[in-house]
Order: structure tokens, then sequence, then C-alpha cells
């Protein structure tokens, strides 16, 4: 019965992609030019409980609509509770809690919404680097130096897809068009992503392999409607999941050779489909893809994020990390 | 009657005059068009000139680092300033110098920071203009800044920003950006020439031939000058067949400099 679910699903997003006819620009390319905010609140794998079902029923939707409105009545207390216990994390009132959507997992490839086995490399890998540290994830308030923190709290990028995938704040992407480019804005650390666009894909080759970015090197070209972007000469310093490190229990990690293929479709007036495959057999024993249905918003303000401009917490964290130490020295010597 | 007449006559020929000369650029050459009809100034820049290091005059001198030896050091460079120098007001002068001595370490730049307008056109990095039917965007190698300039009605700017609020339209031509809403944090080159958020800076970008911009920024801070000044200087077009931006995120080359001395091991 799900895996019929699923099907007539698959079949009706792919008419729906298919009928509807996005407006052209002035020079004749698909238009998919607007504010496309992120909607925080989809996780990247789906519990395994559900298989490979794709969408909530009427009941788990009700709950989480429920549980969203519990969550914004709390966001909304003008009184933090007696009890509640300080924390590094910025006020409840900040955080973009999202439109709840029946979608149960942003990965829809592997059917079961779950990231694919790492190769053996990348575990020997993983287990093995910063010797036996591992990535840098979740900061757990070892800071040595700032190399023990990831790149989103260090303010270098997020990455491609860290950028892409919604997180608590900040969430603004921007689609704009000119003839032979697109561009693609995404708000925090300030990300605008140049593509070239190119029907015969000679005209610009890739970059030489000697030549590494986190961002890599984007070449578009239309498929139909559908916006089809190849990416490759990534550096292997930035890892995939929210804010471009790596997502709860793992750090993310891909490697350089990872080849990314983004595929930006308008669904409807108002719906732009991100979708997203990852091809990163050193890291990875099959390629996986993720889809994030973005919702036009041209009432959100894309702000400049000055991340590291602003970037009071590293001196923070590395300096309490000092004072923590002295105050250890100064305890034991009691 | 005759007097009139010939008077009206002198009027027009030194109107016909005045605006042949304003436009003697333009009637030899006609820039491309873009969708929209507007002169094309999309492309990848650079500026080849000495404004990044100082704006104004300045002789060979030594860099910061004696480490660098030759490479750090600075190549001297004639003023981009219209009027020579910078018309700083008696009490900016100690500020400037202050900045000056502490350049090494003081310099946005340095520490990796948005560049700011105008130092983002000049420094020693590409950039690209693409104009799209939402506005012209600008994006800068250095530091992956950018600005989206509105082309629409005109927003009032909100909070100060690194790349302010950037308000654009066409004389004729020419394409001339209001900047505000800058944070004053910014400096104009690594000589510390500088102002406060109370900056504002009209800009005009003209396409002169097929390989070149003149760029042209006039500032206003009567909290810091004497009176508004203008710099100008011509971009340069790049026109190798694999030109692009490459990355330049510069955050993890300032790491070292700015939290190192907050290290476990700190670095000497």
């Amino acid at each position: 019965m799900p895996a019929c679910f699923l099907l007539i699903g698959i079949l009706l997003q792919a008419a729906t992609a298919q009928n509807y006819a996005p407006p052209k620009t002035p020079w004749g390319d698909p238009d998919l030019q607007g504010m496309w905010p992120g909607n925080f609140g989809v996780p990247l794998q789906r519990p395994e409980n559900l298989g490979t079902r794709t969408t909530l029923t009427d009941a788990e939707f009700a709950q989480k609509q429920a549980q969203a409105k519990r969550q914004a009545q709390a966001d909304n207390e003008e009184f933090a509770a007696p009890d509640a216990k300080p924390g590094i994390n910025p006020p409840s009132y900040w955080t973009e809690r999202g439109t709840p959507t029946r979608q149960t997992s942003l990965i829809i490839d592997p059917p079961d919404g779950r990231l694919p086995a790492l190769t053996a490399e990348e575990q020997k890998l993983r287990k093995e680097a910063r010797g036996g540290k591992g990535f840098p994830g979740e900061w757990r308030g070892e800071a040595a130096s700032y190399e023990d923190l990831n790149i989103y709290y260090r303010c270098i990028t997020r990455g491609i897809l860290g950028s892409v995938i919604p997180v608590v704040y900040n969430n603004g992407n921007e689609i704009l068009q000119m003839p032979g480019y697109v561009v693609f804005r995404n708000e925090m650390i300030h990300e605008a992503r140049v593509i070239p666009i190119d029907a015969a894909s000679s005209k610009h080759p890739h970059l030489s392999s000697a030549i590494r970015q986190y961002m890599g090197d984007s070449r578009g070209h239309w498929e139909g409607n559908t916006l089809v972007v190849e990416t490759t000469n990534f550096t292997d310093l930035d890892a995939i999941g929210s804010n471009g490190a790596g997502y709860p229990g793992d750090p993310g990690h891909h490697s350089a050779d990872m080849k990314l293929i983004e595929r930006f479709t308008r669904v409807g007036p108002n719906t732009l489909n991100y979708q997203a495959t990852i091809d990163d057999p050193k890291t990875w024993t099959k390629p996986w893809t993720i889809l994030i249905p973005l919702t036009r918003n041209e009432g959100y303000q894309l702000l400049e994020y000055a991340c590291h401009e602003g970037n009071i917490a590293m001196g923070d964290i590395l300096t309490g990390a000092r004072a923590e130490e002295q105050k250890k020295e100064n305890d034991s010597s009691k | 009657m005759r007097v009139l007449v010939l008077t009206i006559v002198a009027f027009w020929l030194a109107a016909a005059q005045a605006s042949a000369q304003a436009s003697s650029q333009s009637a030899a050459y006609r820039a491309p068009r873009s969708f929209d009809g507007h002169a094309d100034l999309s492309g990848i820049y650079q500026a080849v000139n000495t404004a990044n290091w100082d704006l104004e005059d300045h002789s060979p001198r030594a860099g910061t680092m004696w480490e660098t030896g030759a490479i750090g050091s600075e190549p001297g460079g004639q003023s981009v300033v219209e009027e020579g120098a910078i018309p700083y007001k008696p009490e900016a002068v100690a500020k400037k110098k202050a900045n000056f001595d502490h350049r090494r370490t003081a310099d946005p730049e340095a520490k990796c920071y948005m560049p700011g307008i105008p130092r983002a056109n000049y420094m020693p990095y590409p950039f690209q203009i693409l104009q799209t039917p939402r506005g012209i965007m600008f994006v800068y190698e250095f530091a992956s800044a950018n600005r989206l300039v509105n082309m629409g009605k005109p927003e009032e700017a909100g909070s100060d920003t690194w790349m302010g609020t950037n308000n654009g339209h066409w004389e004729g031509d020419t394409l001339v950006i209001d900047v505000t809403g800058l944070n004053g944090l910014a400096w104009f080159d690594r000589a510390g020439n500088y102002a406060s958020s109370h900056l504002h800076v009209v800009e005009r970008f003209t396409r002169v031939d097929p390989y070149h911009l003149t760029y042209e920024a006039a500032m206003e801070d009567p909290t810091v000058f004497t009176r508004p000044w203008k710099i100008s200087m011509p971009l340069y077009r790049k026109v190798e067949k694999n030109a692009q931006l490459l990355e330049f995120k510069c955050v993890e080359f300032a790491e070292e400099l700015l939290y190192g001395q907050y290290k476990k091991q700190p670095s000497k």
C-alpha cells in the first residue's frame, strides 16, 4: 500500500513538473528568478520506522502541526522560566521554525531516505582524522585552536549544500539570471555563486583539477525547463549537512572528488524544487539525492550576514577554554 | 529682436558644444545593449593601479614586515583623488595616521573583512558585474563579498552594513549607484584612509570602449572631510577566453593573525 502511494506521488509530481510551464526571461530562458527562502523542519534522514514512506500520514502531520503550535507559543513567551538554564544559543524567538510539511526526509534516494553506507576507505579516514579526534563537528567545548572548530563556526563557508539545507535562521536564497549566467545567492555567509550556462558545455570547460574550491566549480545547462548544474573541483574541507558542518552524529565529510548535480525546477508559480545528487564513490557506496522544495516569498529580505566580521564567539571560545585550563591548574595546585 | 536672436543662437551653440564635449566618448563608442536596452556593462573587471595601497600620491616604501622583503613592499603611485589629496578635517588626520601606523593588523583587508564601497572595486582581485531583471549584481572575488544594486524604487538603508544599501539608476549609458548605510568600519586602502558611518558614496560606471569602464566615486562625510571629494580610474575588462571569478575565501588566511594569541600553544 505505501509503495502504491509512493508511485502515485512520484507520478503526480512528475506530471505537475511537466505540466507547469514557467514564465520566460526576456531572452527566452525558463525564468527561475525570485526569492526562495528555505523552510526549516524536515530531517535530512528519515526515521527508520517510516521505511520507504515519503510523506507523513494525516495523524502524523496533525501531530507535527500541534508540536509547531506549542513551539510557537513557547517562542513568544516574554519571560524565560525561572529554572531555565542559560546556554550559548541565541534566544528561542530568533529561530525560524518553518512551516510544517509532510515530507519525511530531505533524502529521497535511496528509497529508505537514509544515507548509503560509507566506503571502507572513508570509515578509516573518519576514524583517523586529526590523530583520532575525528573531523570537527558540533563544538563540544574543546578548543586548543580555531582549527578544532568546524568551518561554520569559523565563518569560512557552509559549502553548496550546507548553504541550501534549511537551518534555524537566515535561510534566504535568491536566484538571478542574465543571458549566459545564473547567480545563486545564499544569505548566511553571503555566498553568490556565478554559474555559467552553456548549452554545448564546451565554451566553459571546468577548471583544471589543480584548482580546488570550497564551493567547487559550477557549470549549468537547461534540460527542458530544468536548470541542471554540475559542480566539481571541490576541496575535502567542507561537509554535507546543515551549515556545511555535518549533521547530528555525523561529520558529513566528503572527498574532493565529489561530483554534485543540482536540478532547479519550477513546478508551480510559487514552488521551486531544488534537487541535488551527491556522487562521491570514495565516500559513499552509492550516489544519493536530496529534495528541498522552496516556496517563493518576495517579501523576504536577504540581509548581509557578516559572519566572520562579527565572529566574537571565536575569540570568546578560545579565551574561555584558556581560562578554564588556568582554573583547573590553579585548583590542582591548591 | 536681432540681439535676442543672436543671444539665443549663442546660447544654443554653447549648449551644443558643451553637450558635444560631454558625449565625445559616447559619440565615438556606443556600448552594446543589455536585454533591457541599457548599456551592457556586464563582465569581469579589475583595476590596474596602486589605489588599494594608497588613494593619494605616494612614493615607494617598505612594507610592514621585513620578512617578506621586496614582495611585501609597496609600489609608488599617483593619486586617484581628483584634487590630489583627501580633504580631512584637522582632527581626522590623527586617526588616519594612527590607522597607517597600525595597518599590518588593523587594516580590515588583513582580517579578511568585506572591503566595503568603494574599496571593493579597486582591490587587486577581479569582480563581476551581472545585469539581471532583479537588479545589477556585483560579485567580488575577495572574501566572497557581493552586493545587489536595486534598480527599482529607491530603498532606504536599514541597518548599517559593510557593502551598504545600493540604489542605482541610469543616466544615459552611465550606471549611477547611490550607496548609503555603510558601517564606517571599512578602509579606503592599505594606507589607512577612512570615513565614518556617515559616508555617502555616489558611484558612476561608464563603458568607454569594449575593454574599459570608467569608474568614479564621489565621497561625502561631513564628520571626517571638509568637503566632498572624488576618485576616478579606469577598470580593465578581463579578456581571457577562460576568465572567471575564482574563490578567495580568506578567513582561514587571517585566523592566525586574529586568534593565534588565544591558542593553547600560542603562535609567537
